[in-house]
């Protein structure tokens, strides 16, 4: 009985200012409306597999929240995150039959998350080469077409400027909250790996803001 | 998921420095591609817009040919297991069969074949049988079908096949599912077939069916 090997427990969503101590706690926001109630992943799914249209609009409600916090932190463009994040929850209604509950529904919805909006994301880059070396990230401070850019101007393009691997669990690890673990599970990766890219990916943006850092 | 998260240094990174960002960095990053407001009315609209449309082009196959079909196809099964139990080899005396002669191979690869169709068409059988929990009508027929997969799963736990213990405990959890539906009567409740439902689903047997039989990898005799 593979659903009954964890103690699910839909976890709320990320909260708007995610990265106050501790870093990687999420909460449920209080008073917002759609503050998710703990559901029992199992009872819900149950529910959901049996035809029960409240069921899914308790999951979508459940979960929409972080994988559409997700999928706009990695795309960067909320219209896109939208249709990422529409294609998400499609895709997860149509495969939660084979959802064997080895990790939390929300871990899983987040594995799907990332490769949908990793996919669009590639299959946009396939007109337009985005990617750019970090190595190069230093020259980009210098440059002067933007006077004295600002930290956050200079840091997303440090981001966006890291290899996907490292910018991808970055995001997750460092901006949204996710821990190691569930990571590792949602990108089919080792914990360890995920720890190696995300020193890398902090060790590189470092360099690229080394100026903001002493200050 | 992908190659390019995999480094031969990145599964050993011995003792890495967890080591945060500083406090205006880790600021200004958590500014990156920041949410707007979630649009969550608009999102679920579109979901089940597009849910609608993919029911709506999906053929609604008729009701009576699955099971006619897995009906069919258990035939064949049990054809394949008879003749299986009779075959022997012409130049083999039969008393070298007994328990100390060891089977022929291709024996023991036929009873896993005829094990994994079995469980195959179970699997198809109780996937239709649970998606037809909620709107009944075909007991008589499930409870028929039912009652000759349980035929081939006796014979089945009484073979060679049965020898692995995984399967036997699968052929065991699943003759307890195929008796309750075979014995279920034409004017059965919601209810009863409810409560099969969820045996089926607490001892998780069609999952467990359909790690035996992955999708599309059911070998067919061609195979042998």
């Amino acid at each position: 009985m593979p659903l009954a090997r964890q103690g699910l427990r839909a976890r709320p969503p990320v909260p708007e200012q995610p990265f106050e101590a501790p870093l990687c706690q999420r909460a449920v926001r209080p008073g917002t409306p759609h503050a998710p109630e703990p559901v029992d992943d199992r009872e819900l799914i149950g529910r959901v597999l049996a035809g029960d249209p409240r069921a899914e609009r308790e999951l979508y409600d459940a979960h929409v929240d972080r994988v559409f916090r997700l999928s706009c932190r990695i795309a960067g463009d909320p219209h896109r995150a939208q249709d990422y994040t529409q294609e998400t929850f499609i895709r997860g209604f149509r495969r939660l039959a084979d959802f064997r509950g080895e990790s939390a529904l929300s871990t899983w919805l987040c594995a799907i998350a990332v490769s949908v909006t990793l996919n669009g994301l590639r299959s946009q880059r396939r007109a337009r080469d985005r990617e750019v070396g970090l190595d190069e990230a230093p020259a980009l401070g210098t440059r002067t077409v933007e006077a004295d850019p600002d930290l956050k101007v200079r840091m997303a393009r440090a981001i966006d400027g890291l290899p996907e691997g490292y910018r991808t669990v970055f995001v997750m690890h460092d901006v949204e909250g996710y821990t190691h673990e569930e990571i590792a599970t949602a990108l089919g990766v080792q914990p360890g790996t995920s720890k190696a890219q995300l020193f890398r990916a902090r060790a590189k943006l470092r360099t690229a803001l080394a100026d903001f850092a002493r200050d | 998921m992908d190659d390019y998260l995999h480094d031969a240094h990145d599964d050993a990174p011995g003792e890495l420095p967890d080591e945060p960002l500083e406090p205006s960095l880790l600021a200004a990053a958590r500014e990156y591609h920041r949410p707007p407001e979630l649009p969550r009315e608009a999102i679920w609209r579109a979901i089940q817009a597009e849910r609608r449309a993919a029911r709506a082009t999906r053929p609604v196959p008729r009701r009576w040919i699955p099971w006619a079909a897995a009906a069919a196809a258990l035939l064949a099964v049990g054809v394949g297991i008879g003749r299986l139990s009779l075959r022997t080899d012409p130049g083999t005396p039969v008393a070298n069969w007994g328990p100390s002669a060891p089977a022929p191979r291709v024996s023991a690869a036929a009873y896993r074949l005829t094990t994994l169709e079995h469980l195959g068409q179970s699997e198809a059988f109780l996937t239709l049988f649970r998606s037809s929990v909620r709107t009944g009508g075909q007991e008589r027929l499930a409870s028929a079908t039912a009652r000759q997969l349980l035929a081939t799963n006796r014979l089945l736990l009484d073979s060679p096949a049965a020898t692995d213990r995984k399967t036997r405990v699968l052929l065991e959890d699943l003759e307890l599912v195929l008796a309750e539906i075979a014995q279920l009567a034409t004017d059965a409740r919601p209810d009863d077939r409810a409560l099969i439902r969820e045996g089926m689903d607490r001892d998780g047997v069609l999952s467990r069916l359909r790690t035996e039989v992955p999708a599309g990898t059911t070998p067919t005799r061609g195979d042998l």
